[in-house]
């Protein structure tokens, strides 16, 4: 019978159609999110032109007044009214964590990349990257940024091309920091990846006479880097939420800034639950992202689940 | 010695570790000839097919290939193995390339054609053995048997003088031999000089110059296939033989 295939075909179908209308959802809400995060870094940076630099885009009692009319909401009416107003300052922190997490996950990726190919076909150089590894992974990322920030003071050292790009040197300083940090667990990821190449496709690279480099380069990664990108995606994930704890070194990023007005208006539930809205939707876009991307680069005739 | 073979093989020995898994291996082969290695498994095939392109190092004895030697310290691998074609049981295509990706990279890389000449030349090598209608496709589109023939055509895009066979259909399901072994019949009317490791006694009886019978790392015998096959010297040959052809 030709039922052991079917039903898998069915519910496949049957899942997509689902999907279809969570997808409109989803799609809507991302658009609705990245439109206002945008307008608003837009507004900020051409110095308000169209609501006053600081100020949401709708008035907070105008809000309130609304929604006050509707039954219904009439009891949410204050919140949603003080969560609009917070909502420049939430943009603008979310600006630093996106920025501190694209840029240390990309500058992290050509740390990570030798790291794993010396761990994974090095000799001696494999227990460098090995010490490496372990110990960024092995310590607390909060205590890496305080060596960093008071330890050693970086920010001090900025150097003149890099200072006055972000408003304060330490934004630098909890890049550099996310840096060293992600490499390591991009690392690890990558490495994993490197491993499940079958080493036949590397004997058949040295046969045709490529050199052990040239293989790796040519045969290795491009297939390890496409299976890593599953696993390599949690990091990314992770660091969104991990580079909060900037603020700790006074980077005034998303957390930052919740942080902020909670200290001054103590609506901790309040602040931290639209602040965290607001995480889970930069999270959900990079892993949307990347399953884009993964789909992009799939090589054909291969699941796209090969190699996790 | 004025007239050298092509290919001289003489008192190879190997060890992994504490063992020893070729015992002064000897043979020779001139140009075009197709010699075939026979033996159970374990016994050292694949190990001297390696020894000849140095993808395992002999310890003892020599190996000369067309006047230069083989096992020189002074012998770029790289350059050996540019000269010297394999292919494998596993296939072991480039997961990530289409079929003229796989055969192009070498010649790109390795010899430095142009993208353009590379192509050129894997287009060629892939319609050769019968593949022209599959050029884009990826190993994991194909049958076996279509992948053992990109195999083989990645080798050859090298252009080499010497092509090294693994037991090349063994991984394949029955059907699919037939397509591998007439691209290999194919070759060996082209002139290659081939060493072949295989089972398929039919294949070693219609175009092998001499079989090599391994066996625990030593040569057991060796001659042209009517006498080996017809009238083996040792009783070892002829036990192998016996349950070779009764597994057919
Ligand atoms: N990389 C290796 N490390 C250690 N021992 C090895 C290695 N490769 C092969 N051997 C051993 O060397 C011996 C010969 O192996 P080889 O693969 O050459 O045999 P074979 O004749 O090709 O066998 P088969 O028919 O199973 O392919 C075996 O005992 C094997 O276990
Ligand atoms: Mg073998």
């Amino acid at each position: 019978m030709a039922g052991a295939t079917q039903p898998a075909a069915i519910r496949r179908r049957a899942a997509e159609s689902d999907l279809s209308v969570g997808r409109v959802l989803l799609v809507t809400a991302g658009a609705l999110f990245w439109g206002w995060l945008v307008a608003s870094w837009l507004n900020r940076w051409l110095g308000g032109v169209v609501v006053p630099v600081g100020e949401p885009f709708v008035r907070p009692a105008t809000v309130e007044t609304a929604l006050a009319t509707l039954p219904g909401l009439a009891a949410y009416a204050e919140p949603i009214g003080f969560a609009v107003g917070i909502s420049p300052e939430i943009a603008r922190g979310a600006w630093l964590t996106i920025v501190i997490t694209t840029v240390s996950l990309f500058i992290g990726f050509f740390i990570a990349v030798p790291l794993a190919v010396t761990r994974v076909y090095g000799r001696y150089s494999a227990y460098l990257s090995l010490g490496y590894t372990e110990l960024l992974r092995g310590t607390p990322l909060l205590a890496q940024l305080f060596v960093l920030h008071f330890g050693l003071n970086l920010g001090a050292y900025v150097p003149g091309a890099l200072s006055g790009v972000f408003p304060r040197n330490v934004v630098w300083v909890a890049i550099l920091g996310f840096t060293l940090n992600g490499a390591a667990y991009q690392a690890e990821y990558i490495r994993g990846a490197l491993e499940s190449v079958e080493e036949g496709q590397i004997t058949a690279g040295r046969a045709i006479g490529l050199s052990r480099v040239e293989t790796i380069y040519y045969v290795v990664l491009p297939q390890g880097l496409r299976y890593a990108i599953p696993s390599w995606t949690n990091e990314f994930i992770y660091l969104i939420k991990y580079s909060s704890l900037a603020a700790f070194i006074t980077v005034p990023e998303l957390y930052y800034r919740a942080d902020q007005i909670a200290a001054s208006t103590f609506r901790y539930t309040l602040i931290f639950a639209v602040t965290g809205l607001a995480y889970l939707a930069l999270v959900l876009t990079a892993s949307k992202l990347m399953e884009a991307v993964e789909a992009r680069v799939a090589i054909p005739g291969l699941g796209a689940d090969r190699g996790r | 010695m004025t007239d050298e073979s092509f290919l001289e093989v003489t008192d190879v020995s190997k060890w992994y570790g504490d063992e020893q898994v070729l015992h002064d291996v000897s043979f020779e082969m001139d140009r075009g000839d197709v010699t075939v290695l026979i033996g159970p498994s374990g016994s050292g095939k694949s190990t001297m097919l390696r020894c000849v392109n140095r993808l395992a190092e002999a310890q003892e004895g020599s190996i000369r290939l067309d006047g230069e030697d083989v096992l020189a310290p002074s012998t770029d691998v790289d350059d050996l193995r540019r000269e010297v074609g394999m292919v494998f049981q596993g296939f072991n295509l480039f997961a990530h390339l289409s079929a003229v990706g796989n055969v192009a990279l070498g010649p790109q890389r390795v010899l430095g054609l142009s993208k353009a000449e590379a192509r050129d030349r894997a287009t060629d090598q892939l319609e050769r053995v019968g593949l022209g209608n599959q050029l884009d496709s990826y190993p994991a589109e194909l049958s076996g048997g279509q992948q053992q023939r990109v195999g083989t055509a990645r080798a050859l895009a090298m252009e080499p003088k010497l092509m090294l066979f693994d037991e090349p259909t063994s991984a394949l399901d029955p059907e699919l031999i037939g397509e591998v072994l007439e691209v290999m019949h194919d070759l060996v009317e082209a002139g290659m000089t081939m060493l072949v490791v295989t089972h398929e006694m039919s294949f070693a009886r219609a175009v092998a110059d001499e079989i090599v019978f391994l066996d625990a790392g030593r040569v057991v015998e060796r001659g042209p296939p009517e006498q080996l096959f017809e009238n083996p010297e040792k009783e070892r040959t002829d036990r192998f033989l016996d349950r070779i052809a009764s597994h057919d």
